[in-house]
């Protein structure tokens, strides 16, 4: 087995092809990234009546996010019986003020208290329940209605990891009169590849003329207006918030959702369209996304069934846009990258690289066909992936 | 009530001469199958849920529809490209209601996919709303409920 030397993986410009292939480098990212920072688990409106609950993942860890039925409170919980460790949810929502698990019988609140267990003369006054509950993340955040998670107790805050990207989950939000509900379903789907490569594709303007030309005929047919990608690329912008997030500012209507922007916050959260997306690795060439429609609270049926209509054409399984990036951008790279001829193993990020504006801030600028994007997930990669090395 | 009977057979013949036709990728005549106000509906998650407060896999208007088999032929469609070659076996007709001018039929299908040296297997049950239009009938709806339609599902960019 060859020696991953992550440091080298990386380059100005330029990532190996090896972080899309390696197994041990998916073990670490699981580790380094999905253990350490802040994670999307769930919107409020997903659990919004006591009781309510939903399961998910951090990395690998099965977790249940449920709502107090007394106190409304949320938690983050391990799914995992403190008994033999199977898992004591088994649903993707419901509505519980126990989970029971099938095993023996232990029973815990959806706080994730231990209230009892079939038989008890078997433990004695050593046994202490209140220290036998569902295992808690160690911290839980909201933003602005997002929960996230992070297995990490030490760290940036919720909001310090967020930063730059507040502003505009911030504008997301405000985009429905009464705020906004992820409570219309979801569109799940899966490919054969890295999960990275759908991060990257959540800011690529530069395929957009190509991969997705067909979209795009067939909405200048329908608008009776050419989209202009040469001038397009060079008004709109992409910017590297920090951290890993970035975002895309949308010149004009491209006819796939309602924001003007695309963002995406490390390490697997992004929101186009009129979507949030979440991306689940699952192994290193094994990857299974959620595109969850968002819904504005205090609109009519109508006019979110529009954006739920709009949101179909492009994007999901049968979507026109995501059927061609599925193609193009994961199968054929997952194939391509099998190639590996001398030198030849590296993946270009540097587009645009010449042209970039810092701010004061911090926030670096270029325009829409610029690969500032996958540089700001490559950079902050890199930064967790070989912090803490083991020496 | 205006009851006709309508003959299984004649309606079991009609579904798998649309069969044949999305087999054959004679997509331009399947497309002439439906209506003007023709629905192609695939829910997402699960089989009942309404389309103006749940997202769907496809909900294809005519407009959308029409979209969808001109990306088919217009070889700029790369996520059939390869294709899917498909073949389908329709079972389980039932006359789910009818009079002389509609009729909803339930239908469950095998399909196999192959694409990607991949061969895969979808089924499910149909249900098409069909009207009698010139003597001939046409597809006013027709909704497939996927038995995966909550499962993470790969390229579903040809026609079901």
């Amino acid at each position: 087995m060859k020696t991953i030397n992550i440091e080298e993986l990386v380059k100005d410009g330029a990532v190996h092809g090896d972080i899309y292939n390696e197994e041990e480098i998916f073990q670490l990212e699981m580790t380094r990234i999905f253990e350490k920072t802040w994670v999307f688990v769930a919107h409020e409106s997903e659990i919004a009546n006591p009781g309510d609950y939903k399961t998910t993942v951090i990395g690998e860890h099965p977790l249940i996010v449920t709502r107090d039925s007394d106190t409304e409170e949320i938690f983050v919980l391990f799914n995992r019986c403190r008994h033999r460790a199977a898992t004591v949810c088994q649903q993707e929502t419901g509505n519980a003020n126990f989970f029971r698990c099938a095993y023996h019988g232990w029973t815990y609140s959806n706080n994730g208290d231990l209230t009892g267990m079939p038989f008890q003369d078997g433990y004695d006054e050593h046994f202490d329940r209140c220290k036998m509950g569902l295992i808690k993340v160690p911290r839980v955040g909201i933003y602005q209605g997002f929960i996230f998670a992070s297995l990490s107790e030490e760290g940036p805050s919720l909001e310090e990891h967020l930063g730059h990207a507040r502003p505009y989950i911030d504008y997301i939000v405000g985009t429905g009169p009464d705020g906004i509900a992820l409570n219309a379903g979801a569109h799940k789907y899966s490919f054969d590849g890295n999960w990275k490569l759908q991060i990257e594709n959540t800011i690529d303007p530069y395929h957009l003329s190509v991969t997705h030309r067909s979209f795009f005929n067939i909405l200048s047919k329908k608008t009776g207006k050419k989209i202009n990608f040469n001038r397009m690329h060079k008004s709109e912008k992409i910017r590297d918030l920090g951290n890993g997030h970035s975002l895309y500012e949308l010149g004009g209507d491209l006819g796939i959702g309602a924001l003007p922007f695309n963002l995406i916050v490390f390490p697997n959260l992004g929101f186009l369209g009129s979507q949030v997306r979440v991306t689940r690795p699952i192994s290193v060439n094994k990857t299974h996304v959620f595109l969850y429609p968002i819904m504005l609270k205090g609109v009519s049926v109508e006019e979110n069934a529009e954006r739920l209509r709009k949101h179909e054409g492009f994007y999901g399984p049968a979507g026109f846009g995501t059927v061609d990036d599925l193609e193009v951008g994961f199968d054929r790279v997952a194939e391509g990258l099998k190639a590996k001829g001398p030198d030849g193993e590296w993946l270009e990020i540097s587009r645009g690289m010449n042209r970039e504006e810092v701010d004061e801030q911090g926030i670096i600028t270029a325009t829409s066909s610029d690969e500032v994007s996958a540089r700001a997930l490559y950079k902050e990669w890199k930064r967790l992936m070989t912090a803490g090395s083991i020496s | 009530m205006n009851t006709v009977m309508v003959e299984r057979k004649e309606i079991e013949d009609f579904l798998i001469h649309e069969a044949f036709l999305i087999n054959e990728e004679k997509f331009s005549e399947w497309l002439d199958l439906f209506t003007e106000d023709g629905i192609y509906w695939i829910p997402s998650n699960k089989d009942h849920i309404d389309p103006n407060t749940h997202v769907s896999i496809i909900y294809d208007d005519r407009e959308r529809l029409e979209e969808r088999v001109w990306r088919l032929e217009s070889g700029l469609a790369y996520g059939q490209e390869p294709k899917s070659r498909t073949r389908h076996l329709i079972t389980n007709v039932k006359i789910l209601e009818s009079d002389d001018q509609k009729v909803v039929v339930s239908s469950n299908f095998i399909l196999v996919e192959l694409r990607r040296s991949i061969q895969t297997i979808w089924s499910g049950r149909f249900e098409h709303q069909l009207r009698s239009q010139g003597g001939t009938w046409k597809i006013a709806s027709k909704k497939v409920e996927l038995i995966n339609n909550n499962e993470f599902i790969g390229n579903l960019s040809f026609i079901v």
